[in-house]
């Protein structure tokens, strides 16, 4: 397998990135079973609700108020957590969020350090920069190690290995922690990881999380996780370094009651996660005696500024979009080049990335609305998607060399032909006349050539049919209709 | 960049972002109109909390305040455990005769690790979605006491449990500084969404629920 590329600045474009994934049916059926299986789940747990709409219309409403009173509440929040004994860092980009985390680590002599999963570490790409400065990050979560042990990158946000079966489990865990013997029941790979991890647990000084909500009123951070790997990372170690989006915080601890209720039942289709932990800075005697948390921006602050895409940073990471989307469930995670897939990555990864990269993401969806439709904040996805495809276009269209472009040209003769019904009928003729040698007895054009094979490189092309409709039309009212 | 500098620079860039923006309101006028209050009896209340415990596969037992000592005693035997880790608050006629009680006065980790199991009280639990609150009190212990040993045995009083989550946060007059919330045993679904009891914190639960 083609080792993906999740690098927005480096990655191929969406639909080169995706033919790897549709031509390989058992990555294909991976990924189907474990978005079903959430789906159903969801479903399921969502028809139990009376109040589901409501929590909705309150998880919305409470995440739009946070975005349009952000500073307040990161200056409450920063202060009430320097209160309690922590230590809040700014950081204005990945760079910088990486070398705060980086002096924070060799103040402490750490060789390694334990890792709850974090997507927002993914995001500033921090594994492999503290291992280039000598210190050896541990993932902890199961889907995590499954990935670092199997030098793979995740492919979902909340089920970050789906696409990995267990018989692929079976050979890296056998492979890397030398267990020739194992068998391929899960029951069997959890205690293997267990058994691997719980010694790190015991041992590595240092931990790093990531935060699924800071509370402004006073200064606690909270994550949610299933495994209990995320407490023992945040209880066991001296020290705690919690890396969070500046968008993570809400406004008070009874805020939960909202965001737990809505969060567990879409991302994994659950009443509740197994454990949720809430921790203020320090507290003598109990878990890290020194906390520090890490105030990351990379980019979120300019999606702030516009007022239509504003609400993609309403996002708590909860998935429900990626496993409802017709999209991702063909194409998996990988296709997306970014640590976030799906429709939330399409819109998020090219405005993290200030809209110079991953230019081919918001054309990456069929625009159907499910994403809208689960999402638990009622972020409008589509309306993002088109507006980003609208930047994209106007991007393009700035650039000189596009007015020679064959693309543009051709666009801009559709547009002659699209304006008039005359030139429109004539060059349906042409296209039958001209299309038919490359139609296969089914109506369907497999391969076009030249600039056509863009499109069918990944997709098929139904044939011009015998009659148009108009044709049709004229024929029936003439009496001469064929049924 | 330096530090002040770039807290001053994103600072600066969200006040710009926000400013110009209309003021949707405040934060009380906030919509709330899910349910906050359960309609179910008490006795219905732990009846639903039972079962939804025990979907998460806990071990579930019922009993008046006069027998849970002897409640405590036949749990542990059952479960043929005798090593426990004890929070230091724990009501002391709760260490029962014939195990060997590790109270927690400063146990390092590697000594809450050899214990086998852990008894603790709890703070609130919430039927709706079978979640037990612990906030850490003495008698619920340090949060790595819940966390180590591979059994918790955890004391829940009827009074309480509420049936939604709204209802505990209404009962906290002020906000703990560390609370965990447990539905369930640890548990994973990351090998193909077969769900996994036990992949780091404890196994085993169980909860005896004493009728006060």
């Amino acid at each position: 397998m083609i080792h993906p590329v999740l690098d927005p600045k480096l990655a191929p474009p969406f639909p080169k990135a995706a033919l790897p994934v549709l031509r390989n049916p058992q990555l294909r059926k991976n990924v189907a079973h474990a978005t079903d299986v959430i789906t159903s789940k969801r479903g399921r747990l969502v028809a139990e609700k009376d109040d589901w709409q409501a929590l909705r219309d309150a998880a919305s409403a409470l995440r739009a108020h946070v975005l349009e009173n952000l500073g307040t509440y990161l200056e409450q929040f920063e202060e009430r957590c320097t209160a309690a004994g922590g230590v809040v860092h700014w950081a204005a980009d990945a760079a910088e969020a990486r070398e705060i985390i980086l002096n924070i680590l060799r103040d402490e002599n750490a060789s390694e350090v334990i890792k709850i999963k974090t997507m927002t570490s993914a995001e500033i790409q921090l594994n492999p920069f503290l291992a280039q400065n000598g210190i050896e990050p541990h993932e902890t979560d199961l889907a995590e190690i499954i990935l670092q042990l199997g030098k793979d990158e995740p492919s979902h946000i909340v089920v970050p290995a789906l696409h990995v079966n267990r018989s692929q489990v079976r050979d890296i865990f056998a492979r890397t922690m030398h267990l020739p013997d194992l068998s391929d029941n899960p029951q069997e790979l959890t205690a293997a990881a267990r058994t691997y991890l719980r010694k790190k647990f015991l041992t590595v000084p240092t931990a790093i999380s990531g935060a699924n909500f800071l509370i402004a009123e006073t200064g606690g951070v909270s994550v949610v996780e299933s495994e209990g790997n995320g407490r023992m990372c945040l209880t066991l170690p001296r020290t705690m370094i919690t890396l969070a989006g500046i968008e993570k915080v809400i406004p008070r601890y009874r805020d939960l009651e909202i965001m737990l209720q809505v969060l567990a039942r879409s991302a994994t289709g659950e009443r509740m996660n197994p454990y949720t932990s809430l921790w203020t800075g320090v507290t003598k005697g109990d878990g890290p005696q020194r906390f520090h948390v890490v105030l990351l921006d990379n980019g979120r602050s300019d999606i702030l500024q516009r007022e239509r895409e504003r609400q993609t940073l309403k996002c708590i990471r909860c998935a429900a979009c990626m496993n409802a989307c017709p999209v991702y469930r063909q194409t998996g995670g990988h296709a997306y080049g970014s640590v976030y897939p799906g429709p939330i990555g399409a819109i998020l990864t090219p405005q993290l990335m200030k809209m110079e990269y991953a230019q081919s993401l918001p054309y990456a969806s069929s625009l159907c609305g499910a994403c809208y439709e689960v999402c638990p904040v009622k972020i409008n996805i589509p309306e993002v998607l088109i507006d980003l495809r609208a930047k994209v276009t106007d991007q393009e269209r700035n650039e000189e060399r596009r007015f020679f472009d064959p693309l543009y040209l051709g666009m801009r003769m559709a547009n002659k032909v699209f304006a008039s019904a005359g030139r429109f009928q004539a060059a349906q003729r042409m296209m039958r006349i001209g299309l038919k040698p490359l139609t296969g007895k089914d109506g369907w054009i497999r391969s076009l050539p030249a600039y056509g094979a863009r499109w069918t490189m990944t997709r098929d092309l139904r044939g011009v049919p015998q009659q148009s409709f108009r044709e049709w039309w004229t024929s029936r009212a003439n009496g001469k209709a064929k049924p | 960049m330096s530090a002040t500098r770039s807290r001053s620079a994103v600072l600066g860039r969200i006040r710009a972002a926000t400013t110009t923006t209309p003021h949707a309101g405040t934060y009380e006028s906030l919509p709330r109109a899910y349910r906050m209050q359960g309609e179910l009896s008490s006795d219905q209340c732990v009846a639903l909390l039972i079962e939804r415990l025990r979907e998460y596969d806990a071990d579930i037992t019922e009993c008046t305040p006069d027998a849970l000592i002897p409640t405590i005693a036949t749990q542990i035997a059952k479960s043929g455990r005798s090593i426990l880790a004890a929070p230091i608050g724990l009501p002391e006629d709760w260490l029962v005769p014939g195990c060997d009680w590790r109270v927690d006065h400063d146990l390092s980790h590697d000594q809450i690790e050899q214990t086998q199991g852990v008894v603790t009280a709890a703070t609130c639990a919430v039927a709706e979605s079978g979640t037990i609150v612990l906030h850490h009190g003495p008698a619920e212990g340090r949060r790595v006491l819940s966390l180590l040993p591979d059994w918790h045995l955890c004391v829940l009083k009827t009074s309480q449990v509420v049936e939604t989550l709204p209802e505990y946060f209404a009962r906290c007059d002020a906000p703990p500084a560390l609370a965990t919330f447990i539905s369930g045993p640890s548990a994973t679904a990351d090998i193909e969404m077969t769900r996994i009891k036990g992949v780091h914190g404890p196994r085993f639960l169980n909860v005896i629920v004493v009728r006060d």
